[in-house]
């Protein structure tokens, strides 16, 4: 797929495409980035194709965030927060659970591959679990983007 | 018959006046095959009313401002499947129930005046009049006169209408015995149709159409629920959505906004294809939201007063939704 910003331009760099995936991460404060975080000082090796962008809680994803971001030329998101039942605001992922299975069966409608977008639960403690969800993203990205 | 369920509708109006500060209806329109919307104070002014099956129009649209306007009561009049956008305002607390009288007519299916100016291979139409027996449509251009039967140019979302003389909420309603006799069509038929095509054609489909928006914000400014207008995020400075430009992208994201402010509300009355000078093909995007609502969490708009929206409110434990873990 043709990702272009608001130029026209193509964001995708064409002659390393398959190693130049841009992926977008949207990690709750409490949970997911704590875990990515812990990932980090533990030394879990993982695919530096990931920007991740903080928010106070799931809950606050508007699922635009995510379009805007394919829209400026990402080739996958990933949006993590606190397992449900976990959430620091009691029910902010619930409420995000709804929206982004929504937004998730809505992508092939405007041509986006479902798996270019996926929505994951991982803890404050669950580095190892974070590792295998960024390796297994990032091989499912490059795949599609073959 | 259109002659009885007018009067019936006068003689109705009549009697309301005056406890209604406005009512809003339809009347003549200069232009052929529409009608225009009247606000009505008077009493003289009711002989301008008119109903028939050129009334497309979804006057809910109206309501929102015009009861944040008036001190007193407002009078809607309404088709059925218009009372769904009520009934979602009403749910959602936008509107009060007692500050408007919903007066609901049977319907007798309406016609879509886009099908009828492709009928006539988009030929300027001069004139245009309904037969007495509600079955034929005469239409004149410049140079040709045609004749159609009213059947084949009802709206799409008349084939798919089961609430045509069975409306799912009412102040007043003016009954009529006509049967909307049409072939029914599967719902969300040429939704699944559409998805055949696969993802590539699907982008490129929709990359093409968006080339032709300019963004007028109609599709925003006649939708009865969007009721943000001022507080749109496509026109906010801070934080910066949207740019000004034309182009498919941005013409895209309008639409995509306006998705997800409406998933799990749209009442599909097609009102934002209608008025689209871009003939965009919006009411797609917003079916198949819906289709997944329904298919999520079972759930119709516009047809229970006392209901959340799907998107508002949540189950602990969600049935349908299938996470797909990553490891």
């Amino acid at each position: 797929m043709n990702i272009t910003n608001e130029n026209g331009k193509s964001l995708v760099n064409d002659k390393n495409k398959k190693e130049d995936v841009k992926i977008v991460a949207f990690l709750c404060n409490w949970c997911s980035y704590a875990g990515a975080d812990a990932a980090g000082t533990s030394r879990l090796r993982q695919p530096e194709n990931i920007r991740i962008i903080r928010v106070p809680c799931s809950g606050r994803i508007n699922p635009l965030f995510v379009l805007k971001a394919f829209n400026l030329g990402a080739d996958g998101v990933l949006v993590s927060g606190c397992h449900p039942n976990d959430c620091h605001y009691s029910e902010g992922n619930f409420y995000a659970r709804r929206r982004l299975e929504v937004l998730k069966e809505f992508l092939p409608f405007i041509g986006i591959d479902k798996r270019r977008f996926s929505y994951q639960w991982v803890s404050a403690s669950e580095a190892q679990k974070w590792q295998k969800v960024v390796i297994n993203f990032v091989k499912i990205i490059k795949e599609i983007n073959g | 018959m259109v002659n009885i369920l007018e009067n019936k509708l006068k003689e109705k109006i009549s009697s309301l006046i005056e406890e209604l500060e406005i009512i809003i209806g339809y009347s003549e329109s200069k232009a052929p095959l529409k009608v225009n919307p009247v606000f009505i104070k008077t009493k003289e002014e009711i002989d301008r009313l008119i109903f028939n099956n050129l009334c497309i129009n979804n006057l809910a649209t109206y309501s929102y401002y015009l009861a944040a306007d008036t001190k007193g009561k407002i009078g809607i009049i309404l088709k059925p499947c218009d009372v769904k956008s009520i009934i979602q305002l009403i749910s959602e607390e936008l509107l009060i129930k007692n500050k408007i009288k919903t007066i609901v007519i049977g319907c007798n299916g309406i016609i879509d005046y886009k099908k009828i100016n492709k009928a006539v291979n988009y030929q300027k139409i001069i004139s245009a009049k309904l037969d007495e027996n509600n079955n034929n449509i005469t239409v004149n251009t410049v140079d040709e006169s045609f004749n159609f039967r009213l059947k084949d140019f009802f709206a799409e979302k008349c084939y798919t209408c089961n609430i045509y003389d069975n409306p799912p909420y009412y102040d007043e309603f003016i009954e009529n015995d006509f049967k909307l006799n049409l072939e029914k069509k599967k719902e969300y038929e040429d939704i699944e149709e559409f998805e055949k095509l696969g993802l590539e054609k699907i982008y490129k489909f929709w990359e093409e159409e968006f080339n032709n928006c300019i963004r007028c914000y109609s599709c925003r400014n006649i939708c009865p629920l969007e009721v943000c207008r001022d507080k749109c995020i496509a026109q906010l400075d801070e934080p910066h959505w949207q740019s000004q430009k034309i182009n498919s992208s941005e013409g895209k994201f309008f639409q995509m906004i306006r998705i997800f402010h409406l998933a799990g509300r749209c009442t599909e009355c097609g009102e934002c294809e209608r008025v689209c000078p871009a003939n965009i093909e919006l009411l797609k995007l917003m079916k198949k939201v819906n289709q997944i609502i329904l298919k999520l969490f079972d759930y119709r708009p516009g047809l229970i007063l006392d209901m959340k929206p799907p998107l508002l409110t949540f189950k602990n434990v969600e049935q349908n939704i299938k996470e797909e873990e990553l490891i």
